[in-house]
């Protein structure tokens, strides 16, 4: 067929109702490359596309704006660079008086985020507070560095989603995501409340080798984990992540099956 | 009515989505917020048509933003308009979801309906808020304007993801009458929207 004759046929290829011989002409001809049936097909499919605006109007649910604006805010803010931060030097100094503040900061944070608002001016102002905040406390920086690269690594368009399946069917999924240099993030909630004398504890499952630690976690008094771990093996060399239980502190290798695990492909 | 698709706004005033992109190329989480406020609805209402469920339509939105948001560099490469490929991927995406849900099973072929469609036509210049509800308007008084058959096919065609066939052995009319209501349509479509733009 010709342009000519194709071109009667671009909204239908848009829409999708296009088969058989129609349909693969089609697909054939815009494979070779054609400008003009290429603009035709893409300025149809901006035609079709209207018939979105068909559909009876829904109410928006009220939580959705949250749902998406809260991590876009929090990749926003990690972009937008509070101090880098040396996590490993802040952690050997990490007063008592801070874990027994913690919660109350969690709340304070997650306030903070939801508030970094609308306007640069607002952004700033915030990042002042959130300056004097550190100056105060050492545990609200850590915990907003940890939301924060957590959200970094999660939105990264270099990192990989894997799903941690659990072995008992009645625990919640785990989710990491693997960054070949911002690290290893691993998200769930609705976890279980667990013993203080036992840990979770992630592994890298090499190819070849034993188990690497990777980090040890607790979910927190909401069920919440949110985490970033270093990744300090080459990630084509990780065939799974797995997630065991182990006594408190952690172990050098796992001491039980795996409760959670993921295969790389 | 028609304007409660999109709260009407003073002329002029609002910026129009390829600077928003601009800004969400730069992570300026408000930007993306705007344009939540201005397709948020529609987009979700569209979904919510497809998938029927709440719930997964509410999952399937918050992706497709996500998505934007994490893409916008890949989005503002192919130069193209914005409307249009979040209506295109938030069709696609629930679409899939039924699909993969094995309600029933559907024809629809990637190649042609990409995340990404390619450039090479370029934004329009009314592009935005105020567009989008004169368009709305146009799209609704067509369909209304439809024979009830005519329109159930573009319906079949749009919402449930059929091709011509699947439409005319759901409807039980003959192919070729499928096929013309479908163009006619379409092109019915095509014209307001001339129309409208102008
Ligand atoms: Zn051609």
């Amino acid at each position: 067929m010709e342009c000519e004759q194709l071109a009667a046929f671009y909204e239908e290829y848009a829409l999708g109702v296009l088969e058989g011989e129609e349909r693969a002409e089609m697909e054939a001809h815009l494979a070779r490359g054609c400008e003009r049936c290429t603009a035709g097909a893409t300025e149809a499919r901006r035609v079709v596309s209207n018939l979105a605006l068909a559909a009876p109007e829904a109410q928006l649910p009220s939580g959705l704006r949250g749902k998406i604006m809260e991590p876009v805010r929090l990749s926003a803010a990690a972009r937008a660079g509070a101090p880098p931060v040396n996590t490993a030097a802040k952690r050997e100094v990490f007063p008592a008086w801070a874990w027994i503040a913690a919660a109350a900061l969690a709340l304070i944070t997650g306030y903070a985020i939801r508030q970094m608002g609308n306007q640069n001016s607002q952004l700033a102002a915030l990042q002042k507070q959130m300056k004097l905040a550190i100056a105060q406390n050492v545990a609200l920086q850590n915990q907003l560095d940890e939301s924060r690269m957590v959200a970094s690594v999660m939105l990264s368009p270099d990192s990989t989603a894997l799903k941690l399946m659990p072995k008992d069917k009645n625990m919640p999924m785990v989710h990491a995501y693997l960054h070949p240099h911002m690290g290893v993030a691993i998200t769930a909630d609705q976890m279980p409340a667990m013993p203080s004398a036992r840990t979770l504890q992630l592994w890298f499952m090499p190819k070849q080798g034993a188990p690497m630690s990777v980090a040890i976690f607790h979910p927190d008094a909401n069920g919440v984990i949110a985490l970033v771990a270093p990744v300090k093996m080459p990630v084509a060399e990780i065939a799974a992540l797995a997630v065991t239980e182990e006594p408190a502190g952690g172990s050098p290798q796992p001491t039980s099956a795996p409760a959670w695990m993921a295969a790389m492909n | 009515m028609l304007l409660a698709v999109v709260q009407p706004w003073p002329e002029g005033k609002q910026p129009a989505d390829g600077e928003l992109m601009e800004r969400v190329l730069r992570r300026d989480a408000s930007a993306l917020e705007t344009l939540y406020d201005r397709y948020g609805r529609p987009v979700y209402s569209l979904v919510l048509r497809i998938a029927q469920q709440p719930a997964s339509a509410e999952e399937i939105v918050q992706d497709v933003f996500l998505q934007l948001w994490k893409s916008a560099d890949r989005f503002q490469a192919s130069r193209g308009a914005l409307a249009p490929w979040l209506f295109t991927m938030a069709r696609n995406r629930a679409l899939d979801f039924l699909r993969l849900k094995g309600e029933k099973q559907r024809r629809r072929e990637d190649s042609q309906e990409d995340d990404f469609p390619e450039p090479a036509i370029a934004r329009p210049d009314a592009e935005g808020a105020i567009d989008l509800s004169r368009r709305a308007e146009k799209v609704r008084a067509l369909m209304s304007s439809l024979p009830d058959g005519q329109r159930k096919a573009i319906e079949l065609a749009y919402f449930e993801g059929m091709s011509h066939s699947e439409i005319a052995a759901s409807m039980g009319e003959p192919l070729g009458t499928v096929k013309s209501w479908i163009r006619g349509g379409l092109l019915r479509l095509r014209e307001s929207l001339k129309e409208a733009r102008s």
